[in-house]
């Protein structure tokens, strides 16, 4: 909301700095973003009149001027082409610095002296002015060379750029801001006198009001004006106009436009002679009909529209913008009025369908209460006779069932103080309240509230706590120190079992090098056929948001693969390498599409390596050490993953759910091709959810054996398909309970080897509780292993 | 002999004396001491003394050899230590060489953050808890007073997914189903990621926030700035202060805009508080009866409060990050900055 100072003085005195009104008013809750002194290029400047101009003896182009600039003549050369003896124009001094950057100082123009120059619009930063816009501005006559421009121009304002809140519509005008000056500084409200004089013809001769939807159109007010005669606005109107960002056009536009930044009341005008059976309907649209608006296009109107319209259809989309062909126009002679309030959903509403926003709109959506129409059409009455722009028949018509009436609220003291933590004396209570036009009174608890109708805002103790500790000041806290939470009951912290088994994870994953992404959880259509995931798969259904701000950013993702894949491509791209990067974060998985309720969001880890160091057996050994905190078994089948290497990878299964708790193995080439992934980048992720939701391994200690373990080294041939696993567990059987542990320690193929064979060299330790186990017995178990293993897998010994 | 034992226990002391080195001294030990050594020869010697000298002699040559030995294995000793001390000197490593430990990798500076935030909520006695990202607009708007159609809405701009199924705009959300499902008094705080529909150099259509809320039956604005106070000292540092700015969310009332020393300049005015010495860090507030009473709390019986930083703001601020973009665009060269 754009407020003046000299706007905001018709109906408060002001006698603090514009900088002490600004911070008065942002803190308390007015926030104001911007104060602009509107003479701030025009310093130095003043009225002159050219008295002489003389061709400069040395250049052709240039001209010398005498100037009178009130206190002296003086001389200015310019290259100007539309001045001329006797012109009154704006002359900028010496210490000048102007709009367009320009400084101006004395200086000589081809062995002239030259003190200043004339300005053109641009140069002051003018926007209201009909002259020819590339030359010098020429002023009014009337104008006395030596006045400063400012005041010559009023552009003297000081405009405050004010951020008013969603729950303060009544702040969207110059009286709203004007009673949070008065309720600030203590100065009262200037009475406005909006006096105006009418003939002695009826408004009902000229136009009648219906309101079919009362829900959506609680007043409606119109009346009309004869004889109107268009023409420019007084320079003061105009002035205040411009300073507030609006564009002059002619009196009874510019009348409605002011009432609309004053009152914070949408005026409309319509041409009478247009308005179709002197008639208007408030109705909601019907199907099929459509308008042509005042920004030149045409809009379809659906049933939900509320619609000012005629007898022969829509002129107005309420509250939104007007029709061209009721609008005012040159031509126009006999106006109607209309200052109504509109209920505010339905204007946001209908505001967003069809994608249009006015001044109006930003009102109306906010809220314009019921009150506000007759002090709106009062004004445009008030001002339509001060202009002189018409005459004014005799009354009204307003639909209002019954006058909105202030509201009498009865409030808690004590709960309001504890809210706020502190106690306000009751007489600064009430000064308070009275200053913002809530008149109050106190007995005892109660707080007995006359609350205006322009405060609808108003309805329970913490508005009435906020409303004081707004004008009290928030700095009250500033020196109030306590403890923490010290008036509080005891309460248990705790922490969110999946985020801490995510933070532990991803703690030892920093120990393994890796580095934490954070990546979108949005992303593009296409990222399905990337990663190949086909339609079967439950990934296939990524949810559609509905108005994305880009193509790129359109789906909620079903893998962490894609944000990760990109990151990792855009990393090499950028020269990186060897990196190792994890993300924690969900995949949204929907129940069916379109959405018709929440989906399944599952709470994920994802790692992806381009070490050159890594491989398969790398991931699997960190994999297992994610999973190590865990009381489940699990086997390791070929992973599913659509994105993943079919032959390197794995899925992590629990055996006795069958709940796939991680994959992870090699990028499929294919996928690797498409991101402008390295052939060997390695992916990985968990189901964290699935990971929490199992038991925290427990543990029961065996004692230890006095007798020694004994070890032995074997090697053996077998056939390329037989996995260690195997081989272990049959070397774990034949052992029997004289098994301490196994594992493999190298594996190799050679032609000699043969085709699909390979060589399997492992160390299994023996020991025994009872004693210290002889060679005898301990070649009968190698035996035995060796014996098990080639009947049951047909591996021999090497 | 008396004289010749005494006269080698000379000799014997002469030789050691300048001996200065393990191997001449080994010669030594067994010039004196070994089988075919002097002390032997004399102790072979024996027979040739008259009995009654026996006793005398044999002492003799006892304690001369105890005294060589002695000398010998002092002198030792010496030598070995000396022979170590030049072998340290001579073993040196270049210090300065890198680590053969594998480089360790890093949080993300974002949560950090968080897990700070979580921490020091937990130590305060609120529970953590998360809810969905993906959310009812009943959740998100109307039971946060925000109705449809209300000019509130335009405070976000949001993703929907239907009509009544949006991309959550705020943490808040989880507010409501907090106040749903747990009875007073309560104090949770909900990290997480939130969503708008809004992309420029200082907003990201995915960012995070920190939700907290606190019901109970004697819950003011003290008690929501002393909570504040403590969670922004535990992480901008002790001396932090807090002040109060009036704002407007329709969730909570009155609601505040929190600014807090300026952790760059530590109050006294800079480029980057812009010379105030405070800094906006996010808005709080004490909860909307209306809220509370919409989700079966009784407003009377109790109040409470609610606050919700931008955590992606925190992080930049904590670890002076100059651009937003660089948090989601996960450079290597700017994950490593921040270990």
């Amino acid at each position: 909301m754009i407020v003046t100072l000299n706007w905001l003085k018709d109906f408060v005195d002001i006698d603090v700095s514009p900088e002490k009104l600004a911070e008065l008013l942002t803190n308390s809750g007015n926030e104001v973003e911007e104060i602009i002194y509107q003479d701030k290029y025009l310093k130095n400047v003043v009225v002159g009149k050219i008295l002489k101009i003389e061709q400069h003896p040395n250049a052709e182009k240039l001209v010398v001027c005498q100037v009178d600039i009130g206190t002296k003549v003086t001389q200015i050369i310019t290259a100007a082409k539309n001045v001329f003896e006797g012109a009154i124009v704006p002359v900028s001094l010496a210490g000048a610095n102007l709009a367009n950057g320009i400084h101006i100082e004395d200086s000589k123009l081809r062995g002239l002296d030259s003190f200043g120059m004339f300005c053109s619009i641009e140069e002051l930063g003018v926007t209201d002015y009909d002259g020819e816009k590339d030359g010098i501005m020429i002023l009014d006559n009337d104008l006395v060379p030596g006045t400063e421009i400012a005041k010559a121009l009023m552009m003297d304002d000081v405009i405050f750029d004010v951020n008013v809140t969603a729950n303060r519509p009544d702040c969207m005008s110059i009286i709203g801001i004007a009673r949070e000056v008065s309720a600030l500084t203590g100065k009262p409200l200037k009475e406005q006198n909006l006096y105006y004089e009418t003939n002695n013809e009826n408004v009902s001769d000229y136009v009648s009001v219906e309101v079919e939807n009362t829900e959506l159109c609680p007043r409606y007010m119109a009346t009309a004006l004869k004889d109107v005669k268009l023409e420019k606005s007084p320079k003061w109107l105009r002035a205040r106009l411009v300073a507030v960002g609006i564009k002059p056009i002619c009196n009874i536009v510019d009348i409605t436009n002011y009432v609309l930044m004053e009152y914070g009341q949408p005026m409309h005008a319509f041409d009478h002679k247009y308005l179709g059976g002197k008639k208007i309907i408030v109705r909601n649209a019907k199907k099929g009909e459509s308008l042509k608006v005042l920004n030149q296009n045409t809009y379809d109107l659906d049933e939900k529209m509320l619609c000012i319209c005629d007898a022969n259809g829509p002129s107005v989309i309420a509250g939104i913008i007007g029709g061209t062909y009721s609008s005012i126009q040159e031509d126009t002679k006999t106006v109607v009025f209309e200052s109504a309030a509109f209920e505010r959903a339905s204007i946001r509403r209908t505001s967003r369908r069809i994608g249009v926003r006015t001044d109006s709109t930003a009102r109306f959506e906010k809220g314009v209460d019921v009150g506000s129409p007759e002090y709106g059409m009062k004004r445009a009455l008030n001002l339509v006779y001060e202009l002189k722009a018409g005459t004014i028949v005799s009354g009204v018509i307003d639909t209002v069932k019954e006058q909105p009436k202030n509201r009498d609220l009865e409030f808690s003291l004590n709960r309001i103080f504890k809210l706020l933590g502190i106690r306000v004396e009751n007489d600064k209570v009430l000064n308070i309240l009275n200053n913002l036009g809530i008149k109050s009174k106190i007995d005892g608890d109660k707080l007995f509230c006359n609350v205006p109708v322009f405060r609808s805002d108003i309805e329970n103790d913490a508005d009435i706590a906020e409303e004081i500790i707004r004008m009290y000041g928030y700095g009250v806290y500033d020196s109030i120190e306590t403890a923490p939470l010290s008036s509080a009951s005891v309460t248990v912290g705790k922490h969110d079992k999946v985020l801490l088994l995510a933070r532990n994870l991803k703690y030892e994953l920093c120990d393994y090098g890796y580095f934490e992404a954070v990546n979108f959880s949005i992303c593009s259509d296409d990222v399905k056929d990337k990663l190949l995931i086909n339609p079967e798969d439950k990934m296939y259904n990524m949810i559609k948001i509905a108005n994305p701000i880009s193509e790129d950013l359109g789906y909620v993702r079903t893998s962490m693969a894609n944000g990760m894949f990109l990151t990792v491509a855009r990393n090499l791209a950028r020269k990186n390498s060897g990196f190792k990067l994890f993300e924690v974060g969900r995949v949204y998985i929907p129940k069916s599409l379109p959405l018709t309720e929440l989906p399944d969001e599952i709470n994920m880890l994802s790692l992806c390596s381009v070490d050159p160091k890594d491989d398969f057996f790398v991931l699997k050994g960190i994999m297992e050490n994610l999973l190590r905190d865990f009381e489940f078994e699990y086997k390791l089948e070929y992973s599913k993953l659509p994105y993943l290497h079919p032959g390197i990878s794995a899925d992590v299964i629990d055996i006795n759910t069958n709940v796939k708790v991680a994959s992870f193995g090699q990028v499929h080439p294919k996928v690797c091709k498409n991101f402008d992934l390295p052939e060997k980048t390695f992916y990985g992720e968990v189901n964290l959810d699935a990971l929490a939701a199992l038991k925290e391994k427990t543990h029961s200690v065996k004692a230890l054996s006095k007798f020694p373990i004994v070890e032995r080294d074997l090697a053996i041939v077998c056939d390329e398909s037989l996995t260690v696993d195997t081989i272990i567990g049959c070397v774990k059987k034949s052992c029997g309970n004289l098994y301490y542990g196994a594992k493999v320690f190298d594996i190799y193929r050679s032609a000699e080897l043969g085709e699909n064979k390979k060589s399997v060299a492992f160390n299994f330790q023996l020991q025994s509780y009872d004693k210290t186990l002889t060679d005898d017995e301990i070649n009968q178990v190698v035996k035995k292993v060796l014996k098990d293993l080639q009947y049951k897998t047909g591996a021999v010994l090497r | 002999m008396e004289k010749k034992i005494t006269e080698f226990l000379e000799k014997a002391k002469q030789e050691l004396a300048t001996c200065n080195a393990l191997k001449p001294l080994n010669d030594l030990r067994v010039k004196f001491l070994g089988k075919q050594g002097e002390l032997t020869a004399f102790l072979r010697s024996m027979k040739d003394v008259p009995n009654e000298d026996k006793p005398k002699i044999g002492q003799l040559i006892n304690k001369a050899r105890q005294e060589v030995e002695e000398k010998i294995n002092e002198l030792q000793r010496k030598l070995e230590e000396k022979v170590l001390e030049e072998k340290l000197s001579r073993q040196k490593v270049d210090i300065t060489e890198p680590s053969k430990v594998p480089e360790k990798g890093e949080i993300h500076p974002l949560h950090k953050v968080f897990d700070k935030l979580i921490d020091c909520c937990v130590e305060m006695g609120f529970t953590v808890v998360t809810g969905p990202e993906i959310e009812y607009d009943y959740y998100n708007f109307e039971a946060l007073n925000v109705p449809k159609d209300h000019p509130a809405r335009d405070m976000q701009d949001t993703f929907f997914i239907s009509d009544n199924i949006l991309m959550r705009s705020q943490t808040s959300s989880v507010q409501v189903h907090a106040m749903e499902t747990m009875k007073p008094p309560f104090r949770i705080v909900s990290p997480g990621r939130t969503y708008r529909a809004d992309s420029d150099a200082t907003h990201s259509p995915v960012f995070h926030q920190f939700e907290g809320l606190v019901v109970d039956e004697n819950i003011s604005m003290i008690d929501l700035k002393s909570m504040l106070t403590n969670l922004l000292s535990m992480l901008f540092g002790e001396n932090t202060k807090v002040r109060f700015r009036p704002s407007y969310f329709p969730f909570t009332e009155p609601s505040v805009e929190v600014d807090a020393t300026c952790p760059s300049c530590g109050g006294k005015g800079c480029k980057l508080c812009k010379g105030t010495g405070f800094m906006e860090l996010l808005g709080a507030g004490m909860v909307n009866p209306k809220v509370l009473e919409m989700s079966g709390i009784d407003s009377k019986k109790y109040t409470g409060f609610a606050f919700g930083p931008g955590v992606d703001r925190l992080a930049m601020v904590v670890n002076k990050i100059p651009d937003l973009r660089m948090m989601f665009e996960n450079d290597i060269k700017f994950l490593e900055q921040l270990k």
